[in-house]
């Protein structure tokens, strides 16, 4: 859950600007590097691109995804890095049954392995298809991108941020989208008028700027809405239902019973009665 | 003789029929060996995309309505105080007992983590479902033992926990019904996280409401299949009579039920309905012959009266709600690529499952008094151990 943080202003937020990526996967080698991932055996051509691995997996927490298209009939490519957004509520720390997810004050949503019990509910809640499993493992874990929350904690940047020669900047989220708005109007026909990760999921820490549309580029369109707030309408009702049916079958049951017993003992009043009666009439 | 020659002996003895589901139940647990051996990766086809299959749609989220017979009956029997149908409940109760042991071994073969099952316990998170139902389904199973103790006192002549057992029957029932309300409902607040992922067929505010409510009618239904069944070849009482009663609560309830999810449907989904045909198929089956269908033959006095057509009616109020959670928490997960196909491992485990629930239920009617229960003709009182008192109420010689 993010708990007692209020103000998202001050998280540290990833600002992508895919107009200025270049394709290099830097960023790649260097969350390899500094989270010590095996590489993947990978061929081209294997998904639906120049992409690779064709997708992110416990060996991969970030990627380069490419997108080849024409403008004035020339062949391009547009460029989406798929990370972990670091909702500023997420979904994955909320349905956790043990909270081993928490959003940091410092912006990351980071794992507790020792308390995982592996049941994966995150990875059916996140909207963004971020949680990746150690399917190879007897007792497998969840792996997703940490924010480099040691580096951060240590006073440096990402090591993704820190690899990139052009695209990210990493800073306060407050001053990230002013920085995304400030770039959108000092050149409206570089960028679509659009910051993805001010609102989706209820706000992230990872915002992103691009040239085309979102869905043509892989992001997937989610709901404005801080999802944990989905179940949340439901599950506030758990004591007061737990206590109306509960009091009320207690209820109900009181009154069945107690019907039950005064017929009975009704019952046995007549018949005692009867008894008295035919004794009497014995001793007559 | 030795007691394993006696043990062995005695399952000799048993019906064929037995023996195949012993076979089902040990190839289901070599299976999930496999699992803890070389990991969920080789045991299932589960991955990335598909993090959740066949053990938690069926064994899980399908299960445990299936095992809801023992909460209604419960509370129909003893708390709206319908005396009558009090034999159907200790069978109800035994269902439900085992019903909810599976699904608890189906829980710890599918967390990747089983050994730390324990850390619901310790680390709330009161914002999960999951904490939430897993919390329930221990209290439930523990409240299903205590239940099923009875006839285990009975039949090993315990009297002083028969007394206390007694005692506890009503809050016991409450309790049962309170907690069952829960989790039942939760298992479809699982989903209402899967905002954008879950089709709006199924995908609405109501979908918790909406899982309690099917819950009810499905739990009557299966005593219904099983009281019919267990009549029929394990020779016990014909329960015609009381099934008839059950049979006309039914349809009140699918009733309900349909209003509430045309109430959803209609006016609280967001989304296309018809932009997939595959789940238009999947919805229509469900709903057609998994609701209406039932619901039109419980309304007529003709099928309730029916033994055959009874227990058809219910056999398909079954079927629409296995249909209606795999559609929740498989098919209708909006997924690009491959589709997910359980694998064989995968398959005999859950066929272990399901063999095991029937295979227990059996050999605990052999052996326990669960169908011939008239509470008013158990002893609770307790023995006289010191012979005191002699059997015909004079006092005994030695004083």
């Amino acid at each position: 859950m993010s708990g007692d943080i209020k103000d998202f202003n001050k998280t540290g937020a990833f600002l992508i600007d895919m107009t200025k990526c270049t394709g290099c996967r830097g960023c790649q080698v260097a969350c390899k590097q500094w989270n010590q991932l095996k590489a993947e055996n990978t061929t081209f051509f294997n998904g639906e691109g120049y992409q690779n691995p064709p997708a992110m997996s416990e060996y991969t927490f970030t990627r380069i995804k490419f997108r080849d298209y024409q403008k004035n009939g020339q062949n391009e490519f547009a460029f989406y890095k798929e990370m972990c957004m670091h909702c500023n509520d997420p979904a994955c720390a909320s349905v956790c049954p043990v909270g081993a997810f928490k959003k940091t004050a410092e912006g990351p949503v980071i794992y507790d392995t020792k308390r995982c019990i592996g049941c994966r509910f995150c990875m059916v809640a996140c909207p963004f298809g971020v949680p990746k499993y150690e399917w190879s493992k007897a007792f497998p874990l969840v792996k997703k991108c940490t924010g480099c929350y040691s580096r951060i904690k240590n006073g440096h940047k990402p090591a993704c941020a820190t690899a990139c020669p052009s695209a990210i900047t990493y800073g306060p989220r407050a001053e990230m989208l002013k920085e995304a708005e400030r770039r959108i109007a000092a050149r409206p026909d570089r960028y679509l008028k659009k910051i993805y990760g001010k609102e989706e999921a209820g706000g992230t820490s990872v915002i992103y700027l691009t040239a085309l549309p979102f869905d043509e580029l892989g992001f997937k369109p989610v709901t404005k809405r801080p999802l944990p707030s989905y179940t949340w309408q439901a599950l506030r009702l758990v004591p007061g239902i737990f206590l109306t049916v509960g009091g009320s079958l207690s209820l109900l049951s009181w009154f069945t019973h107690r019907k039950d017993r005064l017929k009975k003992e009704e019952e046995q009043r007549t018949q005692s009665r009867k008894h008295s009666d035919q004794n009497q009439e014995k001793t007559e | 003789m030795t007691a394993a020659r006696l043990i062995i002996n005695e399952i000799k003895g048993y019906h064929r029929f037995l023996k195949f589901l012993m076979v089902l139940v040990g190839l289901g647990a070599l299976a999930s060996l496999v699992r803890f051996i070389f990991g969920l990766g080789v045991t299932t086809n589960l991955n990335d995309t598909y993090p959740w299959g066949l053990w938690v749609s069926f064994d899980v989220v399908t299960a445990v309505p299936l095992a809801a017979g023992a909460f209604t009956l419960g509370a129909i029997t003893h708390c709206f105080h319908i005396k009558k149908l009090e034999p159907l409940v200790r069978p109800a109760i035994v269902t439900g007992f085992l019903g909810y042991s599976l699904v608890s071994v189906g829980l710890l073969l599918d967390l990747g983590q089983p050994q730390r099952c324990w850390h619901t316990m310790v680390f709330w998170n009161p914002h999960s479902p999951m904490f939430e139902v897993s919390m329930c389904i221990m209290a439930y199973t523990t409240v299903l033992f205590l239940e099923f103790l009875s006839p285990v006192c009975e039949k090993l002549g315990y009297y002083l926990p028969l007394r206390v057992l007694r005692t506890l029957e009503m809050p016991l029932v409450v309790a049962a019904a309170a907690i069952s309300t829960l989790h039942q409902s939760s298992l479809g607040t699982f989903f209402l996280i899967a905002v954008d992922k879950l089709h709006s067929l199924w995908y609405n505010p109501l979908l918790p409401l909406l899982f309690w409510i099917s819950a009810i009618f499905s739990g009557l239904s299966i005593i219904i299949l099983e009281a019919t069944m267990t009549h029929k070849w394990l020779g016990q009482e014909d329960e015609s009579e009381l099934l008839e009663t059950l049979a006309r609560i039914i349809p009140w309830v699918i009733g309900v039920y349909i209003l509430v999810k045309a109430y959803a449907l209609f006016f609280l989904s967001e989304g296309p309905f018809f932009d997939r045909p595959r789940m238009l198929v999947l919805f229509g089956i469900e709903v057609l012959a998994g609701v209406f269908v039932p619901f039109f033959m419980f309304m007529q006095k003709k099928v309730r009266n029916n033994n055959r057509l009874r227990a058809i009616a219910a056999g398909l109020v079954i079927f629409g709600l296995v249909v209606n959670r795999f559609n929740v928490s498989m098919y209708g997960m909006i997924h690009e690529g491959a589709p997910y196909v359980p694998s064989l491992l995968e398959t005999l485990v859950t066929i272990g499952i399901i063999a095991a629930e029937i295979l227990f239920f059996v050999l605990i009617a052999k052996y326990f008094p669960i169908f011939e229960h008239h509470p008013e003709t158990v002893d609770y009182s307790l023995p006289d151990k010191f012979r005191k008192v002699e059997k015909h109420g004079s006092v005994a010689a030695g004083a």
